[in-house]
């Protein structure tokens, strides 16, 4: 002790603490720097990269979308489908055409999608141990109609990440319409308003003939569900729930509940009076 | 103990504070940028998964009053209040409120707007300077603007004569010849729906220097860095500010400052501490200070939230003038924050706020340019009495400059893997240039600018000063 004392009162420290920091501070500039310079080098050569494959991922998609060419007649470019930038881009450029179209060729997308291995990409995200990877193959399958998955999703929706249950739910929600979203009833954790209306928007971009059994949403203890239901009920105009509606103002402990409730059977009832009077006309 | 015994002790003793302190200071802004690049990533991540288009269409999305305060902006303010009125959001208003401006802008509103007193009657939550009248447009195209005409009382009253009249739950207050982001409010609401059990209080943006880019009908569209090395060092302070500093005290809970040029309120808190203090040039940071202090003081539990996405872009001063009457009043503001708010320092009664927050503003923000000031007479005192011992003075210069251009080069990296503004290698090189002339030049002028807002507070000067600007570059 009496040395260390020493040692500080004599401020021998003091110089090669400086000139140690300052090599330190240099050191660490440069690398610093140096990183710039490799980010960007690297962004440059995947650029180049993805100058080089977009062609080719044209070319096949535009193949099989149009003239139903299987995976199997590219065997050509079978080594590129083993690049891992090539079958990113492949995976992007896939995702993004599904969501422009429907019936035939979309499923001709979702064959090539399968044979490709590229489903088994997805089914791999969702193992991974980030969250954010989770969320890109959730989105993937549910884009690409993977209806097996829908399982392993309502799992994932009860996670207490915030971004992978809004991810998870939606994707339940493409892939089985309105009941993707029954389990919520007995879901725990609390939904704030953004999560709501993400989930919302779901909803609303899916198939709203499919839209069946929200009514159960209002039965579940966690408030947050309710909430979400009554918002669902009020957005979608759907006037054949009024009684579920009455029925929880009738029940309901909490005030918050009962006064979004009568809210909601308010604007029902008003809907429906004025189609009324214009069916009258 | 004769004079040279106690000169020695005084000399030695001086030197390890100073020495503590720097490395206390350099220590804690590391902690803090690597505090704020996690938390910038975990944004990130998230942010790539947002749809924020879904708050587009949303009856739920919260209503918005934008608040704009005008003194003298003729030149500016029609192209202005049009890119105010064409931002993404749909449940929003915009409040322009002209604090007895001397030029043409209240008359060139008027035409443009095709303005019409409106019967709205105004009852102050706030106490303001009269207002002398509220204008409508009668083009429904404009049917989000409101024009208020009031007395000149500076603005922190203008402000709150438009919390006073906004119609709406939030408030956004901003400078109106900031050029914001077209998604801007999309981002700032996001916030405020996204807490259960703490209620969001204010949200923040990040600011970022304009000069020298390009903006057309309003936008900016191209980003470049300044030529002239004043602005372009600032680009670097402001990128070291936002990117590495106001991100971790979001994580730590511990915001102070709101930026004054964008930055949402609750006005429901805002009115019940009492709206802007119209006594204090720093009524931005203040009124973040006293929001916190009245939802401590009701035990009401809150948060304030940061946005790291740079959503607001501003004119920095070019020249020295401008920028030491920026500077002086900024110190001016802090001063009267601190001062305003003492009871706070070190008061466990305000958790985190009271024992770093503000105990960190005063040892780091208030007190450091003296300190510097200080050190530089007694470094001038010691070389013309012959006391100095150069290797020790070189390698301690060196020792903080080294530091200086790390810190920037960190802001610099951590710019390039987030947001990636400066897309140009010369615009790089630039900043760059800027982080290795930074501790010669404008750190000097930094610390110059805030020993006068220190002499002006002593003397008891008041108002912000006149702050002229050059205005955009426009395609």
């Amino acid at each position: 002790m009496e040395e260390l004392w020493q040692y500080y009162y004599n401020k021998d420290w003091v110089k090669p603490f400086l000139l140690y920091s300052i090599y330190f501070f240099v050191f660490v500039s440069i690398a610093l720097f140096s990183s710039i310079i490799v980010i960007r080098r690297l962004k440059i050569r995947n650029q180049r990269l993805e100058d080089r494959f977009t062609p080719i991922i044209e070319h096949i998609l535009s193949q099989n979308l149009f003239e139903s060419a299987f995976f199997s007649e590219f065997s050509v470019y079978e080594k590129l489908f083993r690049n891992t930038v090539f079958r990113k881009l492949m995976m992007e450029s896939i995702i993004n055409l599904h969501q422009n179209y429907d019936g035939t060729y979309a499923e001709n997308l979702e064959n090539f999608y399968i044979d490709s291995g590229l489903i088994n990409d997805s089914y791999k995200k969702l193992n991974s141990e980030e969250w954010q990877i989770k969320c890109k193959g959730i989105k993937e399958l549910a884009e690409m109609n993977v209806v097996e998955a829908f399982e392993a999703l309502v799992k994932m929706s009860k996670s207490s990440n915030k971004t992978l249950t809004i991810v998870a739910i939606n994707a339940c929600i493409k892939l089985n319409g309105s009941n993707g979203i029954r389990h919520l009833s007995r879901h725990k954790h609390s939904f704030d308003l953004w999560t709501q209306l993400n989930i919302l928007d779901a909803l609303k971009q899916g198939n709203l003939a499919q839209i069946q059994g929200l009514e159960y949403l209002l039965t579940s203890q966690n408030n947050s569900v309710v909430s979400l239901g009554l918002k669902a009920i009020s957005s979608l105009n759907l006037s054949e729930k009024t009684q579920y509606v009455q029925k929880l103002i009738d029940e309901t402990t909490s005030d918050d509940i009962l006064i979004e409730a009568k809210d909601v059977l308010n604007r029902l009832l008003t809907q429906n009076n004025q189609h009324y009077k214009y069916e009258l006309q | 103990m004769n004079f040279n015994e106690f000169i020695t002790i005084f000399v030695d003793i001086y030197l390890i504070l100073i020495l503590l302190y720097a490395i206390f200071i350099m220590s804690s802004y590391l902690i803090l940028s690597c505090l704020s690049i996690i938390e910038l990533r975990g944004y990130l991540k998230k942010n790539s998964f947002v749809n924020y288009q879904i708050l587009l269409s949303s009856e739920y999305a919260p209503a918005l009053s934008l608040i704009a305060p005008a003194y003298n902006e003729g030149m500016t303010i029609e192209e202005n209040v049009k890119s105010l009125l064409s931002l993404s959001y749909n449940n929003y208003q915009v409040i322009v409120v002209n604090d007895g401006s001397k030029d043409n802008s209240m008359e060139l509103l008027i035409s443009t707007y095709d303005l019409v007193q409106a019967d709205i009657d105004y009852e102050p939550k706030i106490a303001t300077k009269n207002v002398k009248a509220i204008y409508q447009s009668r083009n429904a195209a404009f049917k989000k603007l409101l024009v208020v005409d009031k007395e000149n009382g500076g603005k922190a009253d203008a402000l709150n004569v438009g919390i006073n009249i906004a119609q709406n739950p939030y408030v956004v207050c901003i400078d109106v010849d900031c050029i914001l982001d077209r998604d801007s409010l999309l981002k700032l609401a996001k916030p405020f729906m996204e807490s259960n059990n703490k209620r969001v209080i204010a949200t923040g943006g990040v600011v970022r220097i304009a000069n020298q880019c390009v903006i057309k009908d309003g936008r900016l569209i191209e980003v470049n860095v300044p030529d002239k090395l004043l602005p372009r060092i600032q680009v670097l302070e402001y990128l070291r500010a936002f990117l590495l500093g106001r991100m971790a005290w979001e994580r730590l809970d511990g915001l102070l400052l709101i930026s004054g040029a964008f930055g949402a309120f609750d006005k429901e808190i805002a009115i019940l501490a009492g709206g802007y203090n119209t006594k204090t040039v720093g009524e931005d940071m203040e009124l973040v200070v006293r929001m916190r202090k009245y939802m401590h003081e009701h035990d009401l539990p809150y948060t304030v939230s940061f946005i790291p996405d740079p959503l607001c872009w501003t004119e920095a001063p070019e020249s020295f003038s401008i920028f030491k009457k920026q500077r002086s009043r900024w110190m001016r503001g802090t001063i009267e924050t601190l001062w305003t708010h003492r009871k706070m320092f070190f008061n466990p009664k305000f958790k985190l706020l009271g024992l770093v927050s503000v105990p960190y503003w005063t040892f780091f923000e208030f007190m450091a340019p003296f300190i510097e000031f200080v050190g530089l007479v007694i470094t001038i005192y010691f070389i013309t009495m012959g006391m100095v011992n150069w290797d020790s003075f070189a390698i301690l210069l060196l020792f903080v400059y080294f530091y200086s251009i790390m810190f920037s080069v960190l802001a610099l990296l951590t710019e390039e893997l987030t947001y990636h503004k400066y897309v140009k290698i010369k615009d790089y090189v630039k900043l760059l240039e800027g982080a290795f002339v930074e501790p010669f030049h404008f750190h000097l002028m930094s610390v110059y600018a805030a020993m006068v807002g220190y002499y002006e507070k002593i003397k008891g000067t008041h108002g912000w000063g006149e702050m002229t600007r050059k205005g955009f570059s426009k395609k």
